[in-house]
């Protein structure tokens, strides 16, 4: 080994390769990290101890906000696609293909069925979250329980797709929220059309507890 | 695609530039952009796994088919918990006994504390298995349908929780977190709250 040493005059060594590598690492990070989706509503979720990972797909997410507004969201945009063909049918409003894409590729809806396609023509980010500012999310009182159709839609579509399973069910609530809104919601879940008794509630990760 | 040619062009570069170095050594020293490098590659590795929302799973009874609810008054060991507002927990034990009962306050950093007093017996249990699972004398399966078995136990806590209409969903949350940490298996959430239990809540309210 000293015999080979011994011929470099220079002790510096060439980081050049490892520069290479930093940065490809630094790219790959980059590229590959999924940032946070944009949403439709801010929800400032409790935190738990839990550590379940929350699932990425067939995943039916209803959310509560903390002014007690509901929306609505799916996971898979196949299911999606479906969902909203069938809501445009049951709620009398026709869609364009255009807009159709556009509710595919959105995340959580919480817009009354009747105001969704003047909703999807909104061309820009900006202009949505101007509307959903000033929605009051899906409907779910007793005269008019529209939250009940898209959780019924969706169990339909999403089971029919995949041999009579069920999507599983997340409930993210703001810490905020009333309980009394939060157990309505859970109340429509138990209902006996669409009978979801177990269901995720979304947490962040309690971060110091010691 | 298009940045791999440059790239090696650079590289090329480099590499001729390091000839004639040999003379003059007009290196550049790359510590600083190393060190920025991996500051880059640090904060995108934590950043990346930082954010990941949690789940916690709530399992509801099935409703009965028939319109009679099912007693839970009955049942040993039991503890009722009320969430009020002001993020105050209100509670009695075992089954509500008219003239008797009566309704003790505490709050959620001394809940846990209670909780874990008061399940002792399924927590040591638990944890005999956990030990078992680490020395590696069962194995997972065994630890979760050991840990299931004492969590059924007849000293096991039973945990009713009522939830106040003006208790924040921050409360119920908190609270079910409270029943994992503690190994409590049995408890259910409610939100029938009874009249005469009312007028103890409104009672004890009124000193907060």
């Amino acid at each position: 080994m000293p015999k080979i040493k011994m011929p470099r005059s220079s002790p510096s060594l060439d980081m050049t390769p490892m520069v290479d590598l930093a940065f490809l690492l630094v790219t790959f990070f980059m590229l590959t990290a999924q940032f946070r989706p944009e949403e439709a509503v801010t929800v400032d979720t409790p935190s738990s101890m839990s550590q379940q990972p929350i699932p990425t797909e067939n995943l039916m997410t209803i959310i509560v906000d903390s002014a007690g507004r509901v929306f609505w969201d799916f996971t898979d945009k196949k299911v999606r696609a479906e969902v909203i063909k069938e809501m445009a049918n049951r709620y009398k409003f026709q869609l364009t293909d255009d807009q159709m894409v556009r509710f595919t590729n959105l995340n959580a809806i919480g817009i009354p069925a009747q105001q969704l396609p003047a909703y999807l023509d909104l061309n820009s980010p900006t202009e949505r979250k101007e509307v959903d500012r000033a929605s009051r999310g899906i409907p779910y009182d007793d005269a008019n329980n529209q939250l009940l159709d898209w959780i019924r839609v969706t169990q339909l579509i999403f089971s029919s797709g995949s041999g009579g399973k069920n999507p599983l069910v997340a409930l993210k609530g703001d810490g905020n929220a009333n309980y009394s809104t939060v157990n309505q919601v859970i109340k429509i879940f138990q209902g006996p059309t669409v009978k979801i008794n177990r269901f995720k509630m979304i947490t962040d990760l309690e971060e110091s507890r010691m | 695609m298009a940045e791999a040619p440059g790239g090696g062009e650079g590289g090329g570069g480099g590499r001729h530039q390091k000839k004639r170095a040999k003379k003059g050594n007009t290196r550049i020293d790359m510590t600083p952009m190393v060190d920025l490098a991996f500051l880059l590659l640090t904060f995108f590795i934590l950043t990346t796994t930082m954010y990941k929302p949690s789940t916690l799973q709530l399992t509801f009874p099935v409703p009965p088919e028939d319109d009679q609810p099912k007693e839970l008054d009955k049942v040993n060991n039991a503890l009722t918990l009320f969430l009020t507002s002001k993020d105050q927990i209100l509670y009695y034990r075992d089954a509500y006994k008219p003239g008797e009962t009566q309704l003790t306050r505490t709050n959620f950093k001394d809940v846990e504390k209670m909780l874990i007093e008061l399940n002792k017996p399924t927590i040591e249990r638990i944890n005999t298995y956990a030990k078992q699972l680490n020395e590696q004398k069962i194995n997972e399966a065994a630890f979760d349908s050991l840990k299931n078995l004492a969590q059924k136990q007849k000293d096991a806590l039973f945990v009713i929780i009522k939830p106040e209409k003006d208790a924040k969903f921050r409360n119920m949350i908190d609270i079910v977190d409270e029943m994992d940490i503690s190994g409590i298996g049995k408890y259910a959430v409610q939100d029938t709250i009874k009249p005469e239990e009312q007028l103890l809540i409104d009672a004890e309210k009124l000193k907060f």
